[in-house]
C-alpha cells in the first residue's frame, strides 16, 4: 500500500510540475530581470547575445557559443530570444536544446512586448540580428549588430 | 510522512485542476461574449486580433479584402465600405498547411479583372530555414480555391520564401521570392555562399498556363528582408530588394524587367548608406511608380553613411536618383516605411516607438516628392505593431496597420 501511495505521490508531483513549469528553460525577460543580470555580472566581462528563430546568422553565433562552452569553463554568457511571439515557444526551446545552451541563462521577450524589451536594453537598437552586447566589468555596454567571429568571442569571454 | 506528502500533493493537484477548469469556464464566457461584440484586449483563437500579421488589398470592384493566418489556415474578410465594417470570417477552402506569417513574411493577395482572387504564401518545411512558395487561385471571388501548388520547381529541401505577388487585370501572375537553391547546391560542393537569390515565376490560370516558370534574376540577396515590386508605365515589373554588396554591405537594388527582352539588365544599386552587417536587418523597402514613370522608393538602413528611413525617386528606372530625404525621427525608432503614389501625390507611412507606445506616422507630398508636409501621428498601439502598408482604391490611398490584440486599422490618407 505504501508503494502505491509513493507512486501516486510521484505522479501527482510530476503532473503539478508539468502544468506550472512548462518552458522552464527560458525565462520571460523584463526590465527587472535585466537589472538582476547586470548586478549579478558586475565586476566581470560578459556577453549578452540576442537571437531569433527567423535569423539564420544567429544560429552561427549560437553554434560558436556551443563550441566554446565545450572548450572553456564558466563562460559569462546570457542568451535572449527576441521573437516576442508565443507561437515559436516550442521552436525556441528546441533550438536551445539542439545547441546545448540550456546551461546558460536563457531569456525570451514576452509576446507582444518585443519593442519594449528592445528599447530598455538599448533605444538605439532597431532589431537587426544577431545583436551582441559586450559588457565591461564596470557594467558599460557595447552593442554590435551582425555575426561576431569566434576569435573576438574568445578574446572577450576568456580574458 | 507519506500521508502528509500525499495530502499536500492532493491539495495542490486539486487547486491546479480547479484553476484549469476555472480558466476554461472564463474562456467559454468570453467566447459567448465575442459573438455579439469585440472585447478589448481579448483574443479569440481565429480572430484577426490574434494574428501577428494582416494583409489587405482593394479588389477592382472596390471591395476591401483582408487576410491573416492562424493555426495553418488562412482566413479572410471583405469590407464593402473601405474597412468600416467587414463580412463574417471566411476560411480559405484549402487543406491545412503551415503558413509563414510573422514580421517580413506573410501571405499575399491579388486580383484580376474577372473576379479572380490569387493567393501566395510560404510554407515552412520540416528542416529549419526551408520552405516552399505556394499558390492558389479562385475563379469565383473566394468561394472556392484551387488545390495549392508549389511555385518553386527545384524540389529541394531549402529556402524559398519572402514571396511577393502581382497580377494584371488579365490574370498574368508574377511571383518573386528569395530562393536558396543555388546556395544549397554550392554548399554541397563545399563552396562558401552568402545570401540567397532573387527568383521570379510566371503563370496565367485564365489561359490555363498553370505551371510557373522559374527564373533567377539576381544572386547574393539578403536572406530575411521582404521584396517590393510594382508595374511601371509600360507594364514592366520593377523589383526592389536588399542586396549584399562586397563584404556584407546591405544596400537596396532595383531591377526593371522589360517585356520581350531575354537578356536581363544589371540591377542598379539605389542606396549608398554603407550598412555593413553579417546578419538580418529584417527591413525591406517599398516602391511605387506613378503615371509618369517616376519610381518612388523608401528604405531603412543603419549604415556608416546613412541611418534611418530614406525616400528618393528616379525618372530613369533607377539609373540615377534624387538626393535621399530623411523621413521620421531616427531617435524615436522610425522604421518599417511604406509608400504609395497617385500622380504627383506621395504618401509615406512608418512606425515609431516611444518606449511604451507604438506610433503610426504619415507624411504627404503634393509635388512629386520635392517637399513634404509636416509628419502627422495617425494612431498608436500598445501590444505590438505589424508593418504598415498603403493600399490604393482608385486614386485614394489608405493605410493598413495591424495592431495585435488591438485590431486592424484601415484609414484614408
Amino acid at each position: 500500500m505504501n508503494l502505491l501511495k509513493t507512486v501516486i505521490v510521484a505522479i501527482l508531483i510530476c503532473f503539478c510540475f508539468s502544468i506550472n513549469f512548462s518552458n522552464a528553460n527560458s525565462i520571460a525577460f523584463s526590465k527587472e530581470q535585466l537589472a538582476m543580470i547586470k548586478t549579478k555580472n558586475m565586476g566581470k566581462q560578459w556577453l549578452m547575445l540576442l537571437w531569433s528563430v527567423d535569423c539564420p546568422p544567429c544560429f552561427k553565433e549560437l553554434a560558436i557559443i556551443q563550441k566554446l562552452q565545450n572548450q572553456y569553463d564558466g563562460l559569462a554568457v546570457v542568451i535572449i530570444n527576441s521573437d516576442a511571439n508565443n507561437e515559436i515557444n516550442e521552436e525556441r526551446e528546441d533550438i536551445i536544446d539542439r545547441f546545448e545552451l540550456g546551461s546558460f541563462t536563457n531569456f525570451h521577450f514576452v509576446d507582444g512586448k518585443g519593442d519594449q524589451s528592445r528599447f530598455f536594453i538599448d533605444p538605439n537598437w532597431y532589431g537587426e540580428l544577431p545583436r551582441s552586447y559586450f559588457i565591461e566589468n564596470n557594467g558599460k555596454f557595447h552593442g554590435k549588430s551582425g555575426l561576431v567571429n569566434e576569435s573576438t568571442l574568445i578574446e572577450w569571454l576568456t580574458p | 510522512m507519506y500521508a502528509l506528502i500525499y495530502k499536500i500533493s492532493f491539495f495542490v493537484t486539486l487547486v491546479s485542476l480547479l484553476s484549469t477548469v476555472s480558466n476554461s469556464v472564463a474562456a467559454e464566457h468570453a467566447h459567448k461574449a465575442m459573438t455579439s461584440k469585440t472585447i478589448q484586449g481579448s483574443c479569440e483563437k481565429l480572430a484577426i486580433t490574434c494574428a501577428k500579421t494582416v494583409t489587405s488589398a482593394f479588389a477592382p470592384n472596390g471591395d476591401l479584402w483582408r487576410l491573416w493566418a492562424i493555426n495553418s489556415s488562412i482566413y479572410f474578410q471583405i469590407s464593402l465600405d473601405e474597412g468600416l465594417t467587414f463580412s463574417a470570417v471566411n476560411q480559405v477552402a484549402i487543406d491545412k498547411e503551415k503558413i509563414s506569417a510573422r514580421n517580413e513574411n506573410r501571405p499575399k493577395i491579388a486580383f484580376d479583372n474577372y473576379r479572380g482572387v490569387y493567393l501566395s504564401w510560404a510554407t515552412p518545411k520540416e528542416k529549419k530555414y526551408t520552405a516552399d512558395v505556394r499558390f492558389s487561385y479562385s475563379s469565383d471571388y473566394g468561394k472556392t480555391f484551387t488545390k495549392p501548388i508549389t511555385v518553386n520547381d527545384d524540389n529541394l529541401m531549402t529556402g524559398h520564401s519572402f514571396n511577393e505577388l502581382l497580377v494584371t487585370d488579365e490574370g498574368d501572375v508574377s511571383i518573386v521570392w528569395l530562393d536558396s537553391r543555388l546556395a544549397y547546391q554550392l554548399r554541397l560542393q563545399g563552396k562558401k555562399t552568402n545570401g540567397s537569390a532573387l527568383y521570379i515565376g510566371k503563370a496565367n490560370y485564365r489561359k490555363n498556363e498553370t505551371v510557373f516558370s522559374n527564373e533567377q534574376l539576381a544572386n547574393n540577396t539578403c536572406v530575411c528582408c521582404r521584396i517590393a515590386m510594382d508595374y511601371n508605365k509600360h507594364g514592366d515589373l520593377a523589383i526592389l530588394w536588399r542586396h549584399i554588396y562586397g563584404d556584407n554591405i546591405r544596400e537596396f537594388a532595383l531591377l526593371t524587367l522589360a517585356q520581350g527582352e531575354n537578356v536581363r539588365p544589371t540591377p542598379y544599386q539605389v542606396s549608398y548608406d554603407h550598412w555593413k552587417i553579417n546578419g538580418c536587418p529584417h527591413q525591406g523597402g517599398a516602391i511605387s511608380i506613378n503615371e509618369n514613370n517616376r519610381y518612388h522608393m523608401v528604405w531603412f538602413n543603419q549604415g556608416d553613411v546613412g541611418k534611418g528611413i530614406f525616400y528618393a525617386s528616379s525618372n530613369n528606372q533607377g539609373k540615377s536618383l534624387t538626393k535621399p530625404i530623411s523621413v521620421g525621427m531616427q531617435s524615436a525608432q522610425a522604421a518599417h516605411p511604406h509608400l504609395n503614389t497617385n500622380g504627383n501625390n506621395i504618401d509615406i507611412v512608418w512606425t515609431q516607438f516611444t518606449g511604451t507606445e507604438h506610433q503610426l506616422w504619415h507624411q504627404h507630398s503634393k509635388n512629386n516628392g520635392k517637399s513634404f508636409a509636416d509628419a502627422e501621428l495617425l494612431a498608436t498601439a500598445h501590444e505590438g505593431s505589424d508593418r504598415p502598408f498603403i493600399i490604393k482604391k482608385h486614386n485614394i490611398s489608405y493605410v493598413s496597420w495591424h495592431r495585435p490584440k488591438q485590431g486592424h486599422l484601415v484609414q484614408a490618407l
